[in-house]
């Protein structure tokens, strides 16, 4: 039976796991969104500014939400009684976030260091890398939106 | 339509919603940069798109989800103040889109000041929106 009403103690980690979740796919969108437009640009000095824009976002807002999400996880898990749970959808929520948070961590030190490489010669190859691991980490973030609300067995 | 199908639509478009308003946001850091305003502001009308799309999402299978469970009613204190909620954020919404549009048609080199207040506001909005949807205040 799907639970529709939590006990009060579950909320603010729940809270928490959902805004910061919601923060981390909002940038990665951002960042996507960004770094495709400055990869079809012509001119190379709004490339390198849209590169720089996308590996800043990447560090100031993906990075920190990233944090939120998985403490907030832990959090929500424990309170729930959940820790050593063998559920198929706290699974692919691990799998996404543990994977997804390396890849994470690739984008934003490749983002940054290709930004500081290109200046004003256009989009670097480091940079190229790091908008496909941001498109990649959008779609892997809506199949553990589908894991977290549909909860497969 | 299941429930947890509902379920997935309504919180995918919610994220929809708020990687519009994270946009919003991404924009209006970026303007006050002069360098960054002019391709900041080339995303007001992805954020535009995903605002619009997200946003009727959002309504149309939560309020078919609140049809849809028996445990909720579209009366509950809860489900009622979302809705205003969301009137009121679609509300700044569409006027946060013509500020980044009259930014774009003036060449991007500033934005208004109001803009800016819709903003901040429209991130409290959702962020409320968020508490009601968790907390489900009233709810038993």
């Amino acid at each position: 039976m799907t639970l529709m009403i939590r006990p009060d103690s579950w909320n603010l980690p729940v809270l928490l796991h959902v805004a910061g979740a919601m923060a981390l796919v909002a940038s990665i969108t951002v960042v996507s969104v960004v770094l495709v437009q400055g990869w079809r640009a012509d001119d190379p000095g709004t490339a390198a500014t849209l590169q720089r824009y996308g590996a800043r976002t990447l560090l100031f807002a993906a990075l920190p939400s990233y944090f939120v999400m998985r403490g907030a996880a832990e959090w929500a898990l424990s309170r729930e009684n959940l820790t050593n749970s063998k559920a198929n959808w706290i699974g692919i929520g691990f799998a996404v976030a543990d994977f997804g948070g390396l890849l994470l961590l690739i984008a934003v030190i490749i983002a940054n260091i290709g930004s500081r490489r290109s200046r004003e010669g256009g989009m670097s190859a480091l940079t190229k890398a790091a908008t496909a691991i941001s498109v990649l980490l959008v779609i892997a973030y809506i199949v553990a939106i589908w894991a977290m609300t549909s909860k497969p067995s | 339509m299941s429930y947890t199908t509902l379920l997935f639509l309504h919180v995918l478009s919610a994220f929809v919603m708020v990687t519009a308003v994270g946009m919003y946001v991404a924009i209006a850091v970026a303007v006050r940069g002069e360098r960054h305003a002019a391709p900041a502001l080339a995303l007001a009308p992805v954020a535009g798109l995903l605002w619009a799309v997200g946003g009727l999402a959002v309504i149309v299978f939560g309020i078919w989800l609140a049809l849809h469970v028996g445990q909720y009613s579209l009366t509950d204190g809860w489900i009622i103040a979302a809705i205003v909620l969301w009137v009121i954020g679609s509300g700044l919404g569409g006027r946060i889109s013509a500020g980044y549009r009259r930014a774009r048609a003036d060449g991007g080199m500033s934005l208004d000041s109001a803009t800016l207040t819709l903003t901040l506001l429209l991130v409290l909005t959702v962020v409320v929106i968020l508490i009601d949807m968790i907390y489900k205040p009233g709810a038993s």
